[in-house]
């Protein structure tokens, strides 16, 4: 038996791997051990007799983390996605409640660490592998798109797809075949009428900050097909939206979307004032032209508009003063 | 600002004599001590309290002071008119004091540069619950009535939609109710404002109550009002009567019409009061609130339209509303506008310094912590400067 450093850390670990790994862990673990002295009698049976049995004594084995160079290859230590190793990473990481003493338990045995996720394997270095072995199989980015509004004006239609890889019974992921395009409706060709009829058609599904039309497609059951589907939207909704019907005439003032002044009880009531204030002698087109009327529209509008807030009740203050000429 | 700090340091020295001589004196007794004590503790008493009691003549310097409006004066202007708080607190002081704040200010002087030539103009008072809307009304109205104004004061108008359970159908026109008590009600209380008005103005025109009862042309408005005093039948008529009466002498130029309403949104909006055929009420169905939309247009001249915003009894209204156009609604809006805008905040720090001065003042804050400073950061904290929570918060201590 060769000599051995006894450590206690050293004995846990022997217990831990006498559990879990079994023999052929243990053989590999100790390098002093000769196996040819179990093969011949458990290494119990000398010629004399049979010695005492004596506990497995093992030479301390140092740990990889101890033997690493700084300007090691990474890549080659986690090559693929693997548990944690603490004997493998050169890192003193502590995870987890904080023991009696104070402070989260050490890497070693270390289950918390174990059961996480890690991204060991998906380091800058090992990153820039990957591309430099993808590179044969693309092609080079065009020069001339070198800023994302230049990608917008000459390819307004974004197109956004999942693709799903997993390893299981079966390799089909439902969810893939969903579709989301997004439209900017500025690139559309549209005029006021439209525009608007666009809008009341789309819904929910048009976003009046980024101004952007976004369509979810998951009704057919391949990729293609829903891809194909959207264009198809585009294409009705931009068509149906330059049409003019006959029912639409009847667009009442409740269906408009923006506040307008414009035959507006607000500016009878201006109207009937001023009337009243200085006689029926002006025409109602010199009334409404004066710069206390115009004061008093655009407070309106924007109260109507954007809700009322103590700033445009106070515009809208000021100006109704200005109109009693108070 | 020096002045309140030395008027704390000063309040317990000076304190004992003040309450001596306030226990002894009386309500009329007061306005004879108060030259002499102002004289003796000019920083005590004119930081909160200004001797000056006409409404026209308040301007910026008062502002964040107490005025006294008269005895006399508050019977007879606000037999109805003020909030039921406040008539407890001008029982319990003995006084009827009222601050000094800039949205009624603003509308006062609105008022004193209007041209009365030309079409009523509106004022809406609008703000949080318990900032002052019905404070600021009141205050504008004791100016109007200074200036001898007609007062038409609706002090609520919620009144008139909700707990009323013996409206009838309207003899006059069959598809409106009428609501007879709150009529009498506010007649009796109209009168009591307006008493010297009603013997000078005469009817426009021939009103029959019924075969045997009519009110002739050129008879003076006190006995239309009677008449709806003593027949309960026909009060809200009566009220419809008087409103239109009014508007048409306001612009004859002898005198002038405050149409003060307070909750005007209660005109716009749902009633709680249910028809013969179980259905809710609309507003406009009520001869009461009917009229008195009449006198919200602004086609009459010789007067002011001042109104005033209330959530604490709106009905089915969110709890957060308190600008005009969620509290009137579309409709509301429409036919108010247009009209000035005037919102009531919070106390800020010299009112609220006034309202705590006053109210050592008059003995109302027992509690020994109050007089520190620690004791008026607590009551700042807890009631966020806001009056109404402040005046109830002090009632406790």
């Amino acid at each position: 038996m060769a000599a051995s450093i006894y450590l206690p850390m050293l004995s846990s670990l022997h217990k831990i791997n006498s559990h879990v790994n079994g023999i052929r862990g243990l053989i590999s673990f100790s390098r002093n051990f000769s196996i040819s002295q179990v093969a011949q009698n458990g290494g119990l049976r000398t010629k004399k007799g049979f010695r005492k049995w004596t506990p497995w004594k093992f030479e301390a084995v140092v740990p990889r983390t101890v033997k690493m160079a700084e300007d090691q290859d990474w890549t080659a230590v986690y090559p693929t996605a693997a548990s944690f190793k603490p004997s493998a990473v050169p890192l003193p990481i502590r995870m987890g409640y904080p023991l009696k003493g104070g402070v989260s338990p050490d890497k070693q045995g270390n289950l918390e660490l174990i059961k996480i996720p890690n991204f060991l394997h998906l380091t800058p270095a090992a990153i820039k592998k990957h591309c430099e072995a993808l590179k044969p199989f693309l092609t080079e980015w065009p020069s001339a798109l070198d800023s994302d509004e230049k990608c917008t004006e000459h390819f307004p239609i974004q197109v956004q797809t999942k693709d799903f890889v997993s390893s299981g019974a079966s390799l089909r992921n439902p969810n893939a075949r969903i579709v989301t395009m997004k439209v900017p409706l500025s690139s559309l060709n549209l005029d006021d009428h439209a525009r608007k009829k666009i809008i009341k058609l789309a819904k929910e599904r048009y976003c009046e900050e980024t101004d952007t039309l976004t369509l979810v497609t998951d009704s057919c059951p391949l990729k293609q097909q829903n891809y194909d589907h959207a264009m198809y939207l585009l294409t009705v909704l931009y068509h149906e939206s330059w049409k003019m019907e006959a029912w639409e005439e009847d667009k009442a003032r409740e269906d408009m979307e923006e506040y307008e002044w414009q035959d507006s009880p607000s500016q009878r009531n201006v109207v009937e004032l001023l009337e009243r204030t200085k006689g029926t002698e002006e025409r109602k087109k010199d009334l409404l032209s004066q710069p206390e009327v115009q004061e008093y529209k655009d407070a309106i509008v924007i109260m109507k508009n954007h809700g009322e807030t103590e700033e445009n009740l106070l515009r809208y203050k000021e100006a109704v003063k200005k109109l009693y000429n108070i | 600002m020096n002045l309140p700090k030395l008027c704390s340091r000063l309040l317990p020295t000076v304190a004992p004599k003040l309450r001596h001589r306030r226990i002894q004196t009386t309500g009329h007794q007061l306005e004879g001590v108060a030259p002499e004590l102002s004289f003796s503790e000019p920083n005590l008493v004119s930081v909160f309290r200004t001797s000056e009691e006409d409404p026209a003549l308040h301007s910026e310097t008062h502002l964040g002071q107490y005025y006294e409006i008269p005895p006399g004066h508050v019977q007879q202007l606000f037999p109805h008119g003020l909030p039921r708080r406040f008539q407890l607190q001008i029982k319990t002081f003995n006084e009827a004091c009222v601050m000094v704040r800039p949205p009624s200010l603003e509308l006062i002087s609105c008022l004193k540069r209007a041209d009365y030539s030309k079409p009523a103009q509106r004022y809406v008072l609008y703000g949080h619950c318990g900032t002052g809307k019905t404070m600021s009304l009141c205050h504008v109205l004791h100016y109007c009535y200074n200036q001898g104004w007609l007062i038409l004061h609706v002090p609520n108008a919620h009144l008139w939609v909700k707990n009323c359970t013996d409206h009838v159908e309207s003899s006059y026109n069959p598809s409106r109710y009428d609501q007879p008590k709150q009529a009498m009600e506010w007649l009796k209380n109209f009168k009591i404002t307006n008493d010297h008005f009603l013997s000078k103005l005469k009817t426009t025109r021939r009103y029959v109550w019924t075969k045997r009862e009519a009110t002739e042309e050129g008879q003076p408005l006190g006995e239309l009002v009677d008449q709806g005093l003593n027949r309960l039948k026909n009060s809200s008529d009566v009220v419809g009567a008087l409103l239109r009466e009014l508007k048409l002498q306001a612009a004859g130029g002898t005198f002038k019409l405050a149409v003060a309403v307070d909750g005007v949104n209660a005109l716009w909006g749902k009633t709680v009061l249910r028809k013969m055929n179980r259905e809710m009420c609309e507003p406009e169905e009520l001869t009461l609130i009917y009229n008195l939309r009449k006198m919200m247009k602004n086609d009459w001249c010789g007067g002011a339209i001042l109104t005033a915003l209330s959530r604490t009894d709106a009905l089915f209204k969110p709890l957060s509303a308190y600008r005009p156009s969620e509290l009137l609604g579309e409709e509301g809006f429409d036919k108010m506008e247009p009209f000035v805008p005037l919102q009531t905040t919070s106390y800020n720090e010299k009112e609220f310094e006034s309202c705590y001065l006053y109210y050592l003042d008059r003995n109302w804050l027992q509690h020994s912590h109050s007089l520190s400073e620690e004791g008026k950061k607590e009551l700042v904290f807890l009631s966020n400067r806001n009056p109404s929570v402040l005046e109830q918060l002090c009632s406790f201590i």
